[in-house]
C-alpha cells in the first residue's frame, strides 16, 4: 500500500490521479472524471456518501471537495465551482493533466440507520454536489428505502446541475420522485417558480417516517429546515453536510472546528440536533 | 536514582550533543531574553536562565516547515511527490515541567485520535528529554493550578533537581537510566529523595501565593467553560479586550493550529513546497470560506475560541487535562490582559455574582 495511507485513507502525501474527461455542468461549475494512476489506489478505495477528498492542484494549492459518486459503480468525479485561486486553476485544466488526491475524510451519511425511511433530499444550487453520491447509492437500493423525494431549487433553470441525472430521477422511477423550481419567471420555464421550500408543499412530502438531507447556502438551509419543523420532522431526522475553511482533513490543523467538533473527522454530516448544539453560526 | 556533581551537570549535555541535536535554554548577550532552542555546545546553556520567552514547541512543531514538495512538467504530464520527513534526533536539556507538561499536550493531540499527524512524529520520533524543578516561581506562573508543575512527574528520560551542590537525577525511562550508566553518575541514597520532596513541599508553597487563581477556583472555571455555563457576557467582553494579534497562541507551549500553503520555488520551474506553518484562532481570516462566508467574522465568537479550546473542548474533554499548563506567558505578552489568568478570574467574578 502507499506510503502514506492509513486505515484505507491517503493520510499525508497525495496520491496522483489523471483528468480523464470534462464536463460542463452549469455556469463556473464543471465535472472532473478522475482516474488514480496507481491501480492499487483505485481498487482499494472505498467511499461513503458524504465523504470528501483535498484536492492537490500542482502549483496552485489543494481545496476541500465533496464526492457525488455513489460507493458503488460509479466513475470517480468531483464537480467544482471556481470561487478562488485554486479552483480557478482547475478549472484551467485538460484532460490528461495530473492533480492530486487525499482522503476520502469524513463520517458520511448513516444509511444502515435509514433503513426502511422515507428520505427527502433538499438541495439549493451546488448544494446537490454532496447530495448526489446518497441519492445514487439510494436510488441503486430502492427496496431498502420508502418512497424518496428530490428537490432542488436554483436561480435560473440554466442553474440545475446533473442535467442527465435529473431527468433520469424526474423519469418514474416507482417511490422517487424528483422536483425542480426556479427562483424567478424565465421565459420558457414552466415548471415551479418559487425558492426551493415551496416544492415542499407541492411534493407533498411525507413527515411520519421520514428523514431530510438538506444542502445550500446558509439563508437556503436556515429557511428549508424551518419549513421541515413547522410541517413536524424533527431535528434529529434532519441532516445535512457542514463546509468549512479546511487545510488538514484529518483533524489537526483546527482550521473546521464549529463547536467543540471537527468538520473533517466528526463531520462533515451532522444532524440538525447536533448543530443547533454546536453554538456556532452555520 | 542518580547524583553529579553542580559544575558537571553540563556534561550530560554534552553527552547527549554526541549524538542529538542539542537544545537547551541560554539568555541572549543583547537583549538579555532567554531562549530555548538549538545550541552550538552544552556549555552555552544555562541552567538557572529564566523561563524562556517562547516554549521549546519550535522543535516538535516549528513556526514555519515544508512537510512535501513535488514536481510538476505540465508538457510531459508528469509529476513527483516528495514527502519531507527525516530529522535528526533532538535532546532538550534543562526543560522546565510546564513546558514538558505543554508538549505531552501536543502528543496527545497529534499522534492521537483516528490519525497521526506524520510530520510531528517525525520530529518526536528518537527524542530524549532532560528536565529540570523548578524551586523559584516567576510572576505569572500557575503550573501549580494546572497540574503541571513546577516538578515534572511522567515524560521525561531524566529530570534535575538541584540540592544545592549536587544535582539529583533520575531516570523516566530505560534510556535515561543507561545514559546515566554509562556515564558511571554515582548512585543516590533515600535520603536524597528526601530531600527532594522538601524542596517540592518549600517550592509549592512559594508557587501558591504567585499563581492568580487558586487551583479550587481553576477547576470551577474550567467545570463551568466545559458544560456551557459561563455567560455570553463573560465572552463578549474576553472579545472586546481582544486585538487580535495571535501572540498568546504562538507563545502558548500547547497551541497546535497550522495553515498550510503551496508556495512556487522561482529558481525552478514546476516547483513547489507545502508549508505549514502556525496560525492563530484570534485571527479573523482563521475561519473564512471561499466567497468569504465566515461563521466566525464577529470579534467574540472567534476570541472566545481560545478559552474554549483551553479550557473545554480540546483537551479537557478529549484528554482530561487541560490545555493550559500554566506557563503564564499568555499574560505576558497579551496587550489585552485577558491571559488565561485574568479569563479564569472574569468567569470566577460572574459565578460569585450569580452566588
Ligand atoms: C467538506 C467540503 C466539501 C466541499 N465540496 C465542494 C464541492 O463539491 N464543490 C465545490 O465547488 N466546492 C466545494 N467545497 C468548497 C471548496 O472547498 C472551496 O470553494 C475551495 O476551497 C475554494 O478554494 P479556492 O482556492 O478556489 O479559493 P480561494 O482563492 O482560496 O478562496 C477564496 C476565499 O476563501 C478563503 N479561503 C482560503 N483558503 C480556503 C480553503 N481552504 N477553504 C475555503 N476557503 C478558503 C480565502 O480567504 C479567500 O478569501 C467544499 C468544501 C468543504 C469544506
Ligand atoms: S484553536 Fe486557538 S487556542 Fe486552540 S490551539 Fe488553535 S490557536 Fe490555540
Ligand atoms: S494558555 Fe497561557 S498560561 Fe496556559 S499554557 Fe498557554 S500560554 Fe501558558
Ligand atoms: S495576546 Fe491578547 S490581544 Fe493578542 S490575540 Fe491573544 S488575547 Fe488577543
Ligand atoms: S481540516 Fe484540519 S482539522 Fe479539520
Amino acid at each position: 500500500m502507499s506510503e502514506g495511507m492509513i486505515n484505507g485513507k491517503i493520510v499525508t502525501i497525495p496520491e496522483v490521479a489523471t483528468i480523464e474527461e470534462i464536463k460542463d455542468e452549469i455556469r463556473e461549475v464543471k465535472t472532473f472524471y478522475l482516474n488514480f494512476d496507481k491501480k492499487e489506489i483505485k481498487d482499494n478505495l472505498k467511499i461513503k456518501s458524504g465523504q470528501f477528498i483535498m484536492c492537490t492542484i500542482f502549483g496552485a494549492g489543494e481545496f476541500a471537495v465533496s464526492l457525488p459518486p455513489s460507493p458503488e459503480n460509479d466513475r470517480f468525479h468531483i464537480t467544482v465551482r471556481s470561487v478562488g485561486k485554486v479552483t480557478r486553476a482547475l478549472h484551467a485544466l485538460k484532460p490528461g493533466d495530473k492533480v492530486g488526491i487525499r482522503g476520502p475524510f469524513g463520517n458520511g451519511f448513516p444509511f444502515a440507520e435509514l433503513k426502511g425511511k422515507n428520505i427527502v433530499y433538499v438541495a439549493g444550487g451546488i448544494g446537490l454536489i454532496p447530495l448526489r453520491s446518497s441519492i445514487m447509492h439510494v436510488l441503486q437500493h430502492k427496496e431498502d428505502f420508502g418512497d424518496v423525494y428530490v428537490l432542488l431549487g436554483a436561480r435560473t433553470p440554466d442553474d440545475h446541475m446533473y442535467k442527465e441525472n435529473l431527468k433520469e430521477w424526474q423519469g418514474g422511477v416507482p417511490g422517487f420522485k424528483c422536483f425542480l423550481s426556479v427562483d424567478v419567471e424565465t421565459p420558457g420555464w414552466k415548471g415551479e417558480v418559487g425558492f426551493v421550500h415551496t416544492l415542499l408543499d407541492k411534493a407533498n412530502i411525507p413527515i411520519e417516517n421520514t428523514v431530510a438531507f438538506v444542502c445550500g447556502p446558509p439563508v437556503m438551509f436556515n429557511t428549508v429546515i424551518g419549513e421541515l419543523m413547522k410541517r413536524g420532522l424533527s431535528d434529529e431526522n434532519i441532516y445535512s453536510t457542514l463546509e468549512r475553511h479546511m487545510k488538514c482533513g484529518i483533524g489537526k490543523c483546527q482550521h473546521c472546528m464549529v463547536g467543540r467538533t471537527l468538520v473533517c473527522t466528526d463531520g462533515p454530516v451532522y444532524t440538525f440536533r447536533q448543530i443547533k448544539t454546536l453554538g456556532e453560526q452555520i | 536514582m542518580f547524583l553529579i556533581k553542580k559544575s558537571d551537570v553540563l556534561k550530560i549535555a554534552e553527552e547527549l550533543g554526541k549524538e542529538y541535536q542539542l537544545y537547551g535554554p541560554f539568555v541572549e548577550k543583547t537583549s538579555g531574553q532567554t531562549f530555548f532552542d538549538k545550541v552550538g555546545s552544552a556549555s552555552e546553556i544555562n541552567l538557572g536562565a529564566p523561563i524562556p520567552s517562547a516554549p521549546p514547541k519550535q522543535s516538535v512543531f516549528p513556526q514555519m516547515e515544508r512537510i512535501l514538495s513535488y514536481k510538476y512538467d505540465s508538457a510531459k504530464k508528469s509529476v513527483e511527490v516528495k514527502p519531507d520527513f527525516t530529522v535528526t534526533p533532538k535532546a532538550l536539556f534543562g526543560l522546565r515541567s510546564c513546558d514538558l507538561n505543554g508538549l505531552l499536550c501536543l502528543d496527545r493531540f497529534f499522534l492521537g485520535q483516528e490519525f497521526v499527524d506524520e510530520v510531528y512524529r517525525n520530529h518526536r520520533r528518537g527524542m530524549f528529554i532532560v528536565t529540570n524543578s523548578c524551586t523559584t516561581p516567576f510572576k505569572q506562573c500557575l503550573c501549580v493550578c494546572m497540574d503541571s508543575g513546577p516538578f515534572a512527574k511522567e515524560g521525561y528520560d531524566l529530570n534535575l533537581t538541584d540540592l544545592g551542590d549536587e544535582y539529583l537525577v533520575e531516570a523516566g525511562s530505560d534510556k535515561g537510566k543507561m545514559l546515566a550508566e554509562k556515564m558511571g553518575l554515582k548512585a543516590a541514597a533515600d535520603a536524597h529523595m528526601k530531600q527532594k520532596s522538601e524542596k517540592l513541599d518549600k517550592a509549592i508553597t512559594l508557587f501558591e501565593p504567585v499563581a492568580v487563581d487558586n487551583k479550587a477556583w481553576i477547576s470551577r472555571v474550567i467545570n463551568r467553560v466545559t458544560t456551557g455555563f459561563a455567560k455570553e457576557e463573560v465572552w463578549e467582553y474576553v472579545g472586546d479586550q481582544c486585538f487580535e494579534c495571535g501572540a498568546c497562541t504562538f507563545v502558548c507551549p500547547s497551541c497546535s493550529c497550522f495553515n498550510v500553503v503551496d508556495v512556487n520555488d522561482t529558481a525552478c520551474a514546476g516547483c513547489t513546497d507545502r508549508l505549514r506553518s502556525w496560525d492563530s484562532c484570534a485571527y479573523e481570516g482563521y475561519a473564512r470560506m471561499a466567497g468569504g462566508h465566515n461563521p466566525r467574522k464577529p470579534v467574540e465568537d472567534r476570541r472566545n475560541k481560545r478559552f474554549f479550546c483551553k479550557l473545554s473542548y480540546s483537551q479537557s474533554k478529549k484528554y482530561l487535562r487541560p490545555g493550559c499548563v500554566g506557563c503564564g506567558r499568555c499574560q505576558w505578552v497579551c496587550p489585552g490582559d485577558i491571559g488565561i489568568p485574568n479569563v479564569v478570574t472574569y468567569v470566577r467574578r460572574e459565578i460569585t455574582k450569580q452566588g
